[in-house]
């Protein structure tokens, strides 16, 4: 493996997305090589990557700020990895969907290439300073996607998710400041590194259960509100909403992912020495989530606005198999994230090709299109079965999981789950996906035809994908699994001495 | 030999699914012929490890790991075989039929691919060798059954029916869903020490735990999955899918209703019969609901004109007998698996027969309503005779198949009822078997005798529909009498390869064991469902037939509130459609859009107000400039950058 590769994967992006910028006529070609370049990385990195280790590989580590203790630190885990893979192939996905995008296109792609750099260096950062920064770097192309190409209420909508978004963070901020400045390390020095913090937290002896309660809150919040789970989730239907197909794409597959990296990376090492009662509240949360983001995906009719919903609803599986704390649950968990990322970028695709053929994405205004664009309706259909969990499909196995692993620990939960939620979330998609493609074609859309080939292949190749994981998982959730050990492996060890 | 390309027995016919699928649209009959050739090769196979396994009584079993704790396999044991060879078989016959019935058709490419798929779900679902991936093939087939039942989705009907079915079996999916959980939790909980290349939720895995769960457990467990198996085969409440389920191509009414789909929900019983039989109550439940549903759906074959809609309901009903036979096994132990398995592959042989039949006079005369049919046997004899075979079989008419199948089932629930487990079963069975038979020759006698209703047209069908039809009336009539005994031995003893010892569990499920002592059957028992299945017959010749000596207003009029209700399906799409899923579930849906917008959200703009309490200097900020946003960006950054700077110049923090 080529040094640096890490580095290499979010520098090439950031490269890429000033000349893009700089280039406006070559933009998308820009795009699509500085978006090749990380994904052949990432490959590689999965193929060279020791699946049965739990150790940070391809570790790179230089000082940056010595004096207050910054360094530049990147590494990957089986935490990280899945969700860089997951990150560049959905971003070069993106570029390919958006071929045809016209409007200040240079922008565009610049804006695609840079929120890639700030989510892998998410997914990598291991210094809690790099965190923050990568982490507030991806706000920035979001806000401008939304803000530039979005619907009618563009502005409302992008600064709504600005500010909600930012105050979150700077919550997490605050809680990632008090981590800093009540801990020395051995040489009495100052560290931002995240890995030594989080191992610190559990020494009763810097941080008192207050003190570590309260940067618990502060760390959940900042990254339920990412998740969104209810209820800090009304952010995202009108971010959605107003923004453009590639925004919400990169929205739902990538951005909230960011918050559930954030409960395996930060959040779940601090639960052993926090109160166990914010297990039972990350169930709770997890749980109305899912069903009440169902209902709520039932009752839309901006066939959009469902798509945004039944996010929330499926992000929920990640909260309640987090919380049920068992290799298989917090497995199925990672594997959702990965999951819904893929499944997502369907659907979104999905409601962005009929918005701009159709015209509309109001569900009653549609109807039969699947008469005039059969490739279509295929991949549609294709998207709205992975996404209502059928078997076969990544969504199932990431469902089922987190469901099997988490009745041991959360019957109840579970089975408010599965009553509750499952039989819901299959009515909004087959009745969206009736009034939407099914019956006799409306008059006004006698000429709509297949939208595209670059839409269709990059679809397409979604779809190729979400089966493969559905039909291989164990490609990936070994990785996850070997992730998982070492987190739920303090509350074993509890419940086996029958503390808890 | 054979068993080593076991795999291609599903593999096959997905290939077909991927070449039709592609390549269909230019190949002759949109590529039909692939997808009869790769079921027939299937039946072939499955024939092939037949005569290899059946000798010796051996079974056949490959497992590889799938991830986690899970794995995938193939288990063809007796059990497994015979719904192989009849899956294979009959799907063989209807995708034959097919070639002639979707003759021109412009998606016949798409029928042939999604029938393909269709098929290689259902043969999945019976040589799994855990629950999972029973599950897994399990929603493939109801996947497949939303595609096909919709598959004139131009037709808004058919859009509904599809989504009908799917919801509908979804329900009774989650319950099976629940109870793999709940059956995958307790058995991790026990701990099990796995020998090398065993798993979790093999059969022969939780066929060994039954003893270890508790009883309480196994009793939820056996309820959930058996309300997967009301969802799949239509059991009431959950059978008002499959009436409806006729929207699609007939020969997709014949595949749902006969060889696949409604079949696996009491394959499902049966493969997990231990575990029904170890938990306390679970074979009363089903034995009632299965009772009660054969009954039940009979009462609404009576007055249906839709010819389909008739052998719908008598699929429900034929079902709900399946069920009670297998429930009725308090009484009989495992020997009930091979009576009601019995009767499900007669039932697929002369079910898939009739509907066949219906497809072949609904493409001459170009209608359902038998109102406007009549005297048809005069232009189509091949349809009507076999058709007649068909009926004869499912009225139980003696010798038939249907006659050894159902009468035994019959003749078991009486047992039950003998031997103290109660009697409603066989009076639920006997009853429905009169109206069974009413029912049948009312459709036969009102489609193919008398006088022509209505001006249709008049040509018998093509041979390559009616071959099919000859041969399914060849084992329809035929097939019962040689192979009973031999069947029930060989299905009935299943479980003894997997060393389940039935009288350990019958303790657990508070069953009496009482083998070898069978009650004796007075003679009158014996001969009712003789009796019975004639008299029907006689009864419908008498009220419809060119005999007729009776007209069925005398017993019925318009106005009539039972006849209504009955018309009216007991008002269950009411109930479902309009309250509960339109009422109840989209009220709640409503009633959360309100407080998301209202409350959360509401909140929220409401905190932003006071926090941001200069909300008018926000405004004037908000200036909707983006270029504004982005200089209060870029200025955030550059004063980032300047503080870490000036902190790594050494300026203390």
């Amino acid at each position: 493996m080529i040094d640096n590769a890490i580095s290499l994967m979010i520098a090439i992006p950031l490269i890429a997305a000033v000349v893009a910028f700089l280039n406006g006529k070559a933009a998308k070609y820009v795009a699509l090589i500085g978006s090749l370049v990380p994904l052949a990385i990432s490959l590689q990195m999965f193929q060279e990557f020791d699946k049965t280790s739990n150790a940070m590989q391809f570790v790179e580590s230089y000082d940056w700020v010595p004096a207050i203790g910054v360094k530049y630190t990147v590494g990957v885990d089986g935490i990280g990895l899945p969700l860089i893979l997951l990150s560049t192939i959905v971003s070069i996905l993106v570029v390919v969907y958006s071929w045809g995008e016209e409007k200040r296109s240079n922008q565009f792609f610049a804006l695609l290439l840079l929120n890639e750099v700030g989510v892998l260096g998410v997914f990598t950062a291991l210094d809690f300073f790099l965190f923050y920064i990568f982490w507030e770097i991806v706000l920035i192309p979001m806000f401008f996607l939304i803000g530039i190409w979005g619907g009618p209420r563009k502005d409302y909508a992008a600064i709504k998710f600005f500010i909600y978004t930012h105050v979150a963070s700077l919550i997490m901020l605050l809680s990632i400041f008090a981590l800093y400045f009540s801990y020395r390390t051995p040489e009495g020095l100052r560290t931002f590194d995240m890995l030594t913090l989080l191992e610190a937290t559990g020494d009763s002896a810097i941080f008192s259960p207050m003190l570590l309660n309260v940067i618990f809150i502060g760390l959940l919040f900042g990254f339920l509100v990412k998740m969104p789970a209810v209820p800090f989730h009304t952010w995202l239907p009108d971010a959605h909403v107003e923004a453009p197909t590639a925004g919400s794409v990169l929205l739902a597959a990538l951005l909230l992912k960011m918050g559930g990296y954030g409960l395996f990376r930060i959040v779940m090492p601090m639960l052993p020495n926090v109160s166990t009662h914010y297990i039972t509240l990350m169930a709770i949360i997890g749980v109305v989530s899912i069903v009440y983001g169902g209902f709520l995906a039932l009752s839309q009719k901006d066939l959009k606005k469902m798509v945004a919903y039944s996010s929330v609803s499926h992000m929920g599986y990640v909260l309640l198999g987090a919380g049920a704390l068992s290799v298989l649950s917090v497995q199925g968990a990672m594997f959702q994230q990965f999951s819904h990322g893929l499944i997502t970028c369907v659907l979104f695709m999905s409601a962005g090709t009929i918005q701009h053929t159709a015209g509309t994405r109001i569900i009653s205004e549609l109807g039969g299109l699947a008469d005039r664009m059969p490739k279509f309706a295929v991949l549609m259909m294709a998207g709205f079965m992975a996404s209502l969990g059928l078997p076969g499909m990544c969504g199932f196995v990431a469902e089922l999981s987190v469901l099997a692993g988490s009745y041991e620990n959360l019957p109840i939960y579970v089975l408010i789950t599965i009553f509750g939620g499952i039989a819901v979330t299959a009515g909004y998609h087959l009745w969206a996906m009736q009034k939407v493609m099914f019956g006799p074609i409306l008059k006004k859309y006698l000429d709509l035809k297949d939208p595209h080939s670059y839409e269709i292949l990059s679809m397409s190749i979604l779809v190729l994908l979400i089966i493969y994981f559905g039909v291989q998982p164990a490609t990936i959730t070994d990785i996850m699994g070997v992730a998982a050990e070492p987190l739920v492996e303090p509350f074993i060890a509890v419940a086996a001495t029958g503390v808890i | 030999m054979y068993q080593d390309y076991a795999y291609l027995i599903v593999g096959l016919p997905i290939l077909a699914f991927v070449l039709t699928i592609f390549l269909g649209w230019h190949l002759p009959k949109g590529g039909g012929f692939i997808t009869v050739l790769a079921t027939f090769a299937g039946f072939i196979l499955s024939f092939g490890i037949f005569k290899e396994i059946y000798p010796n009584d051996e079974i056949v079993h490959q497992s590889m790991h799938w991830f986690a704790s899970f794995n995938a396999g193939i288990l063809i044991d007796p059990l497994a075989i015979v719904m192989l060879l009849m899956v294979t078989f009959v799907c063989t016959m209807i995708h034959t039929y097919a070639l002639g019935y979707m003759e021109g058709d412009p998606g016949m490419a798409r029928y042939f691919a999604e029938a393909g798929l269709f098929t290689a779900a259902m043969l999945g679902l019976v040589f799994s060798d855990n629950l999972l991936q029973l599950f897994i093939f399990w929603e493939l087939v109801g996947l497949c059954s939303y595609l096909l039942i919709g598959f004139w989705y131009r037709k808004p009907s058919a859009a509904s029916a599809a989504k009908k079915a799917f919801l509908v079996t979804r329900v009774g999916d989650v319950m099976f869903l629940a109870g793999i959980i709940l059956l995958y939790t307790n058995m991790v909980k026990l701990n099990l020490v796995l020998p090398e290349g065993a798993y979790l939720l093999q059969f022969q895995t939780i066929y060994d735990s039954l003893t270890l769960i508790p009883p309480d457990q196994l009793t939820w467990i056996a309820v959930l999955l058996f309300g997967g198996a009301v969802g799949k085969s239509g059991q009431f409440p959950l059978h008002v899918w499959l009436p409806d389920a006729m929207e699609g191509p007939t020969t997709v009414s014949a595949m749902i209703h006969a060889a696949t789909m409604v079949t696996a929900g009491v394959y499902l019983v049966a493969r997990m019969f231990p575990l029904f039989y170890a938990a306390p109550n679970g074979l009363m439940i089903v034995a009632y609901v299965g009772a009660f549903t054969a009954l039940f759906a009979a009462t609404m074959g009576l007055v249906m004109f839709d010819i389909k809609r008739v052998l719908a309901y008598s699929t429900v009903s034929q079902l709900g007998y399946m069920m009670a036979g297998l429930g009725v096994g308090a009484a009989m132990g495992a020997f009930s698996v091979g009576v009601s398995m019995f009767h499900l592959i007669g039932h697929s042989f002369f079910k898939a027969l009739l509907f066949l039949c219906a497809g072949s006079v609904i493409h001459a005369v170009g209608t359902n309503d038998m109102r406007e049919m009549g005297g048809v046997l005069k232009h189509m004899k091949w349809t009507g005779l076999t058709m007649l075979a068909g009926s004869l079989t499912l009225a139980g008419f003696p010798l038939t198949t249907g006659f050894f199948s159902k009468d035994e089932i019959i003749v078991t629930a009486y047992e039950h009822g003998a031997m103290g487990f109660g009697w409603l079963p066989y009076v639920f069975a006997i009853v429905a078997a009169l109206l069974t038979a009413i029912y049948t020759f009312r459709l036969w006698f009102l489609t193919f005798d008398g006088e022509a209703r209505s001006d249709y047209h008049k040509h018998e069908s093509p041979w390559i529909m009616l071959g099919p039809l000859v041969i399914l009336a060849l084992f329809a009539l035929f097939m019962g009498m040689p192979t009973q005994e031999n069947f029930y031995h060989y299905v009935g003893n299943n479980f003894e390869h997997y060393g389940v010892d039935f009288d350990e569990l019958a303790v657990i499920g508070g069953h009496h064991v009482e083998h070898a002592a069978h009650v004796h059957e007075p003679f009158i028992i014996k001969i009712l469902p003789i009796i019975i299945g004639v008299g029907g017959i006689i009864i419908a010749a008498l009220f419809y037939s060119r005999w007729k000596r009776f007209d069925p207003g005398m017993v019925t009029s318009e106005g009539d509130p039972l006849r209504k209700i009955l018309l009216k399906r007991y008002y269950q799409n009411e109930i479902y459609t309009l309250w509960f899923a339109e009422k109840v579930v989209y009220g709640i849906a409503l009633v959360s859009n309100m407080i998301d917008l209202k409350i959360i959200d509401g909140t929220v703009n409401k905190i932003s107000a006071i926090s941001v309490g200069f909300g008018g200097s926000l405004r004037k900020i908000q200036t909707g400039v983006i270029q504004n946003y982005l200089t209060a960006v870029v200025l955030g950054l550059a004063v980032l950058l300047i503080l870490i700077q000036l902190a790594s110049m050494g300026v203390a923090i």
